[in-house]
């Protein structure tokens, strides 16, 4: 076991998991809220709540733009690295 | 002359690898969104076609490992490349014929590495770089595109869980477009950039390039047409395989499943590992489906699969090898090439030929 891991590139593998990790979970969850003020928004408006319709639209549109950024940075970082 | 005439058949058999590549891998990318009916079929392979192309540029960290880390470049020479990148279009073809979704990566690495055991023993196989970087992510990446994809999908349910179906359907349908091609960036940016390693390797045995040169922009441009030209030509029985069969999905896991699977590419890019993209979406898939009970027949599917993947690599280094042995069997020369370029050629028509007479090779279920 001491063998492999003395061949494996435990920097490069623990970095490259740990931004797999959080990138691909907040991501994920970041649309899922910008779903969930979406879908919130429409059956608040029906009900004539614009308060909390304001509200709901401001969740959606704060997440897409969370997603936006966080895609964009990731894509940003990977070209800056490039040899 | 003559070394010239095999570094063009070289270049030409990456490329045509890259195709296969682009044929048999990329229809994964695009199967949860057909899954889900997000995209129509002929809309997603345009569209994935034209980002897979465009991912092929934003990285070569990978092409890099190909061409420095699993091989000693300066003890093989162009033909040792040849009879691997041989190896494993003849595992890819053959797997897409049986509609097995196996890694074109680690066919391509398995073919190379059978291929320098056969020219010149053990001395020009790089163990740590075969080991650090290849093997071990291979076990580990789809492992944690399984664990993100379950963990997110949990996350994702308790956030939209409570709210009528319908918009929510619609807005993850929204989302899959996009997440859909961020995933085939992915697949572009990982897999392009093996075709480039080959073609950079190869370049590298034959002197034309110094070891540590830089990828040239024709070999970017050329790996990157192969792959988007690939993936256009489809591979429809795979998407059938991975995006339906598996896990029938709905919108939320099928996005589900492309982020997790597109973190963990684009990740493993950064840092220069040539993932199996094939593996690590179906572990997103597996992942983000988790919720719901798999039956004992798509289990069985999901064990055809693992065991296809396993068989992969030494496959793929019995058949480089055996490309080996038949191209040096006619000489030094271009010969040798030359004449297993046109059996290869040969064997494909005739097995796209024997497919296109039967049909789909996937039974039901």
């Amino acid at each position: 076991m001491r063998a492999l891991v003395s061949l494996v590139d435990m920097d490069a593998l623990v970095e490259s998991v740990a931004a797999a990790v959080v990138a691909g979970v907040g991501v994920i969850v970041a649309f899922s809220l910008a779903v969930y003020g979406a879908a919130r928004f429409a059956d608040e408006r029906r009900t004539g709540a614009s308060g909390s319709a304001t509200f709901a639209a401001a969740v959606t549109l704060v997440a897409l733009a969370a997603c936006a950024i966080a895609v964009g940075v990731g894509i940003v970082i990977i070209v800056s690295d490039r040899v | 002359m003559g070394d010239d005439v095999v570094l063009v058949i070289v270049v030409a058999t990456a490329l045509a690898f890259g195709f296969t590549n682009g044929f048999h891998d990329t229809a994964n990318v695009i199967g949860t969104s057909l899954s889900t009916k997000a995209m129509s079929p002929r809309m997603a392979v345009a569209y994935t076609s034209i980002l897979n192309f465009a991912g092929a540029f934003i990285s070569l960290e990978v092409a890099a490992t190909i061409a420095e880390d699993v091989i000693d470049a300066g003890g093989i020479s162009p033909t040792v490349v040849f009879a691997g990148v041989i190896g494993a279009i003849a595992w890819n073809l053959i797997t897409w014929y049986w509609g097995l979704p196996s890694s074109s990566s680690h066919a391509l690495i398995g073919g190379v590495v059978g291929s320098t055991l056969a020219a010149v023993g053990t001395g020009a196989v790089l163990a740590d770089g075969l080991v650090g970087d290849v093997l071990v992510p291979a076990v580990v990446a789809p492992m944690v595109a399984f664990l993100i994809g379950g963990v997110a999908i949990a996350l994702v349910y308790r956030i939209v869980g409570g709210m009528r179906p319908g918009p929510v359907t619609r807005g993850f349908r929204l989302g899959q477009t996009a997440m859909g091609g961020l995933l085939a960036v992915a697949h572009g940016t990982n897999d392009a950039q093996k075709t480039m390693g080959a073609i950079t390797l190869a370049l590298i045995a034959n002197g034309t390039l110094a070891e540590g040169a830089e990828v040239p922009f024709w070999v970017v441009v050329s790996a990157a047409v192969a792959i988007a030209l690939g993936t256009y030509s489809g591979g429809w029985r795979i998407i059938r395989r991975i995006g339906m069969r598996v896990v029938k999905m709905d919108a939320a896991q099928g996005f589900t499943a492309q982020g997790a699977g597109s973190a963990v590419i684009l990740a493993s890019s950064y840092v220069g590992f040539p993932l199996s993209t094939t593996q690590v979406i179906s572990g997103a898939v597996m992942g983000a489906g988790a919720g719901r009970r798999l039956s004992p027949a798509r289990w069985g599917l999901a064990t055809n699969i693992a065991l296809a993947w396993l068989v992969t690599l030494p496959a793929a280094a019995a058949i480089g090898a055996a490309a080996y042995g038949a191209t040096r069997a006619f000489g030094t020369g271009a010969l040798g090439p030359v004449v297993v370029t046109v059996i290869a050629v040969v064997l494909v028509v005739a097995a796209f030929a024997r497919r296109a007479r039967h049909g789909a090779p996937i039974p039901a279920g």
